[in-house]
């Protein structure tokens, strides 16, 4: 079960960091990359978060490039209709494909790449998130952000479960593959729909004995969130002001230049 | 004193089937009690029906001689005194951390913060999980999610802890560790209830014995009493214990004393009769049937313990003046266990010991100990079986030196004695690094005597 992206923040050395310090970084990354007019601005906050993970979270950079791809493919299919279909003005390439005529324009082609770097940079911002902070660590962050008990309840017990069904469903898809339950797509739809509703029959098998659990330890309606206190160093502290004053600085300089 | 009780205890499932009818039991305070029973006898629907969990159709349960209520205040009281493991720890680990999940209990409680803290440090440290309590559980491996649970419960002080199936699915090492931490908190008093359908465990670890059988109780008593019963065991589906065959076995052969019932194998080997035959010149006046005494001898003719003293009756005497001689042996000087606490361990009084005290043999109880050996590179000879295989390197007449935290060195010091009475072999024994220092024995008075074969 080794691709699961949770189980890279849980072996990552910024896990152990202030949790709303990288909150606040990702928030802020987000924000800029979301309002800046120009592509610069977007480009480097991608590029100082794919740093900070790369580097500080020590994660392999040909497993965050891999990451990457995926959401980046569905970015380029946007970007490409927006650069052939929008905007207005002088044509920097046209041609005709199968007798249908295609043409980027300058403003088509910026939007693009706007959107383009945009995207980039949140899903850099996300990713920094993502492979820094399990899950685990962000309850006490629902917690303090006043989100409601039973929430972070359900929260919690739903986190623990997924682990507990992801093992009973490899487990049961295991048994079935070695009993030939895959071996053709009519066999497959049958064994998954079997697998489904055991699925669904332990989770109620499992929600009872989870009731018994709890009830034996004295259960009153209430699971406490124990917060690891972490204060903010002072190196992370500068860095992170450095980061965010170049930013900003580079948000309000470049806002307007464009590059086509 | 009995803390808990059933008095014909009757439960039926709503699908009809009968999980506990008429069962009787009284469990005294402070005691290790086994289940034993085939899958399916009742031994989990029992153990729900003791914490309150399930309410009996017939019959009562009474925790120190109150009859156990079923409101929501009384039973929050029980079930702080009566913790369960569950058989399966994923049933009963449900936090995302181990930290959380051990926190659970004692927060429930109304613990401060402060208070839960200390309540799972201790429990962890304790369980020797410290390092893991970040992990979330699904990162865990089976005998760790065990301990983690073990931990849950312990950190509420329960009075009584009850085990279903504690040894299921756990590696030899995995078991041996849960089975040490269940002695442990046996030895500060807390019940102790497990139910199993190993037979081996059973007789060797419980101070008493219930067979259960197709949802009634079919048998009970002391281990020793349960398990010379062929046909109880044969009722319930069950077998003798490995050690109590192969006594019986040997006994039958006339190699072994007779009418014991040996749980350990250093028990075992107390109880062997070996004819010992030897050639020996025997003065003229000599006649068969006579005792002669041979002294003490040691080296290569004390065969079970360094110092033997030995006497022999006469079998037969050859013409030659030479007879054959039935020995008798008794060990005089045999070899010794030293207990060490680590709870407060100074690296260097254990290298003093080791090297100044010819230890040959040290072995470790407890992750704790483990770890703390491990970490200072010191060689462990044995990490499971510990008090037996160090009873019986010392019956050997070697030193052997047990490294163990709180109330594991109280255990094993009680096992210890427990063997030197019953068997009458002198083992020295002593807790270096509490009260009094450790004595060896000193050397044997006198030249010892040296046969003429």
């Amino acid at each position: 079960m080794n691709n699961i992206l949770d189980d890279y923040a849980l072996m990552s050395p910024l896990r152990h960091r202030n949790n709303w310090l990288k909150l606040v970084i990702v928030f802020f990354g987000l924000i800029i990359g979301v309002s800046c007019a120009s592509p610069i601005t977007p480009v480097f906050i991608a590029l100082c978060m794919s740093f900070t993970t790369i580097v500080f979270g020590r994660v392999s950079p040909k497993f965050y490039f891999k990451l990457l791809l995926a959401p980046m493919g569905f970015a380029a299919a946007g970007v490409l209709i927006i650069a052939f279909f929008s905007g207005s003005g002088q044509d920097l390439l046209s041609f005709k494909l199968i007798g249908y005529p295609l043409s980027i324009k300058v403003d088509g082609l910026e939007l693009a790449l706007l959107v383009l770097s945009r995207s980039i940079s949140g899903i850099c911002c996300l990713y920094f998130l993502a492979l820094t902070t399990p899950m685990i660590e962000l309850f006490a962050v629902f917690k303090a952000s006043r989100l409601p008990e039973s929430l972070i309840e359900l929260t919690m017990l739903i986190y623990r479960y997924i682990f507990v069904f992801l093992e009973i469903a490899l487990s049961i898809m295991y048994a079935q593959t070695i009993r030939l339950g895959y071996s053709n797509f009519r066999r497959s739809i049958n064994s998954i729909s079997m697998l489904t509703s055991t699925l669904f029959i332990r989770s109620l098998e499992q929600g009872e004995k989870l009731f018994l659990a709890m009830n034996s330890r004295c259960y009153n309606g209430k699971m406490a969130v124990f917060e690891v206190h972490k204060p903010i160093k002072a190196v992370e502290f500068l860095l992170t002001s450095a980061y965010f004053l170049s930013t900003l600085s580079l948000f309000y300089f470049a806002k307007n230049i464009s590059i086509v | 004193m009995i803390i808990l009780e059933t008095r014909s205890l009757k439960y039926t499932y709503p699908d009809g089937t009968i999980a506990c009818q008429d069962l009787n039991i009284e469990i005294k305070k402070g005691k290790k009690v086994a289940f034993v029973g085939p899958n399916g006898s009742g031994k989990s629907t029992l153990f729900l029906l003791m914490n309150g969990t399930l309410k009996p159709d017939e019959g009562e349960v009474r925790f120190h001689g109150f009859q156990l209520k079923y409101d929501s205040k009384s039973l929050r009281e029980i079930r702080k005194s009566i913790g369960i493991v569950f058989q399966n720890s994923d049933d009963q680990i449900f936090a995302p951390t181990v930290y959380q999940d051990i926190a659970f209990g004692p927060a429930n409680l109304g613990y401060s913060k402060e208070r839960v803290d200390v309540c799972v440090q201790h429990s962890l440290e304790q369980v020797g999980l410290s390092h893991l309590k970040a992990k979330p559980p699904h990162h865990l491996s089976g005998g760790q999610k065990k301990r983690v649970a073990l931990a849950g419960i312990m950190a509420m002080e329960p009075e009584i802890i009850i085990l279903d199936e504690p040894l299921s699915n756990l590696d030899p090492i995995g078991a041996d560790e849960i089975m040490d931490l269940l002695n442990e908190f046996n030895q500060f008093g807390t019940t102790i209830i497990i139910s199993t359908h190993d037979v081996d465990l059973a007789y060797r670890w419980s101070d008493y014995v219930y067979i259960m059988s197709n949802s009634k109780l079919i048998g009970q008593g002391t281990p020793a009493q349960i398990f010379k019963e062929p046909d109880l065991l044969k009722k319930a589906g069950l077998r003798q214990p490995t050690t109590l065959e192969i006594y019986h076995e040997i006994e039958r052969r006339g190699l072994a004393y007779g009418k014991n019932s040996p749980k350990t194998i250093p028990e075992i080997v107390s109880t062997l009769k070996p004819l010992d035959l030897m050639w020996v010149d025997v003065p003229p006046k000599v006649k068969e049937g006579d005792s002669l005494n041979l002294g003490v001898m040691y080296g290569e003719y004390a065969t079970q313990s360094p110092y033997e003293a030995i006497n022999a009756t006469v079998l037969h005497i050859h013409p030659d003046g030479r007879a054959i001689v039935e020995l008798k042996r008794k060990g005089i000087k045999a070899g010794g266990v030293l207990l060490y606490d680590t709870d407060n361990y100074s690296l260097k009084e254990i290298r003093q010991i080791l090297n100044e005290g010819e230890m040959v043999f040290v072995g470790a109880m407890g992750k704790k100990s483990k770890t703390l050996a491990e970490k200072n590179g010191i060689h462990l000879d044995v990490t499971s079986g510990v008090i037996d295989k160090s009873i019986l390197m010392a019956l050997c007449g070697k030193r052997c030196l047990i490294l163990a935290a709180g109330g594991m060195v109280d255990h094993a010091l009680k096992r210890i004695r427990e063997y030197v009475e019953k068997s009458g072999i002198e083992l020295t024994m002593s807790i270096v690094n509490r009260e009094e220092s450790c004595k060896w024995p000193e050397e044997a008075d006198g030249e010892p005597e040296i046969l003429e074969l």
